[in-house]
């Protein structure tokens, strides 16, 4: 039961919730929350097949350097929408449509 | 016996706390089911015997990430009220039958696509019985520093640069 091929449907599973909340959601943080489904379902699928195929570990260093981009890129982004709050008092993503306030 | 039951919880966890991020209204409830995803897919790195990724997994995201989209959530006040029971914004082409139709085609058409092509790769790469278990931590340790360490000293520049910058981003301006 605990084969490749569920570990690949879940992952896929995970991009197409993740991409399902890019489109639906116009929140900035809630398109945030999304990109972190679709970087998780990348990492998931790098370890999965690093344990199934060739059963070393370069796909877990893969996952965690997945992890740590994700970490600076929610660091960054959320910094951004604060700062775009402060401005705009608002964080609907159509009212992003100019570089300077 | 005891694996296949951490699986079955742990996909179960992931998948609904990904369907919960996709459909609850509150942008409050999406995070917190994305932590739940989160702690699902710690659990599917821990059944495959990662299990260094799953304690990075469990610490960098449920105590790092999402309490940061808390915070964030919580200084920018929540999410306006003007989306539909699913949480989805209402967009002119929702509800109209033309679209259903045509989006159920494409639904149908891709996935029988994608099934075809992905047959054979999933058949032939498919192992039985897991070998014993062994830590990670000290193998992940000695290729980080030996064979990866480029990526090791740039990702340590890329989160300096990453904390400045959300410093300097997010410093409030005079005038």
């Amino acid at each position: 039961m605990i084969s490749l091929s569920s570990y690949l449907f879940i992952s896929f599973t995970l991009f197409i919730a993740g991409i399902a909340v890019m489109i639906a959601r116009k929140n900035i943080i809630a398109m945030m929350l999304g990109i972190e489904l679709i970087l998780n379902s990348a990492a998931l699928n790098f370890a999965a097949y690093t344990r199934f195929i060739n059963n070393n570990l370069e796909g877990h260093l893969m996952s965690l350097f997945i992890i740590v981009i994700a970490a600076a890129e929610a660091a960054v982004g959320l910094a951004i929408v604060i700062r775009f709050f402060q401005i705009k008092e608002t964080i609907h993503i159509d009212d992003a449509a100019q570089l300077q306030s | 016996m005891f694996e296949n039951i951490l699986f079955f919880l742990s996909a179960a966890l992931c998948i609904i706390g990904a369907a919960g991020v996709v459909f609850s209204k509150n942008l409050m409830h999406a995070c917190v089911l994305l932590l739940a995803s989160l702690f699902g897919i710690a659990g599917l790195y821990a059944v495959i015997g990662a299990d260094f990724l799953a304690a990075a997994q469990l610490v960098i995201y449920a105590g790092g990430v999402v309490i940061l989209m808390l915070f964030a959530v919580m200084l920018t006040g929540g999410s306006s009220d003007n989306s539909n029971k699913f949480g989805i914004e209402k967009i002119p082409a929702m509800g109209s039958t033309k679209t259903y139709v045509i989006a159920g085609f494409s639904v149908l058409v891709i996935s029988f696509t994608v099934l075809k092509l992905m047959a054979n790769f999933m058949k032939s790469y498919t192992k039985g019985e897991l070998p014993a278990f062994s830590s990670t931590v000290e193998k992940i340790g000695t290729l980080l520093v030996t064979d990866h360490v480029l990526a090791f000293e740039i990702s340590s520049i890329l989160l300096l640069g990453a904390l400045v910058g959300a410093a300097v981003i997010a410093r409030p301006r005079k005038g």
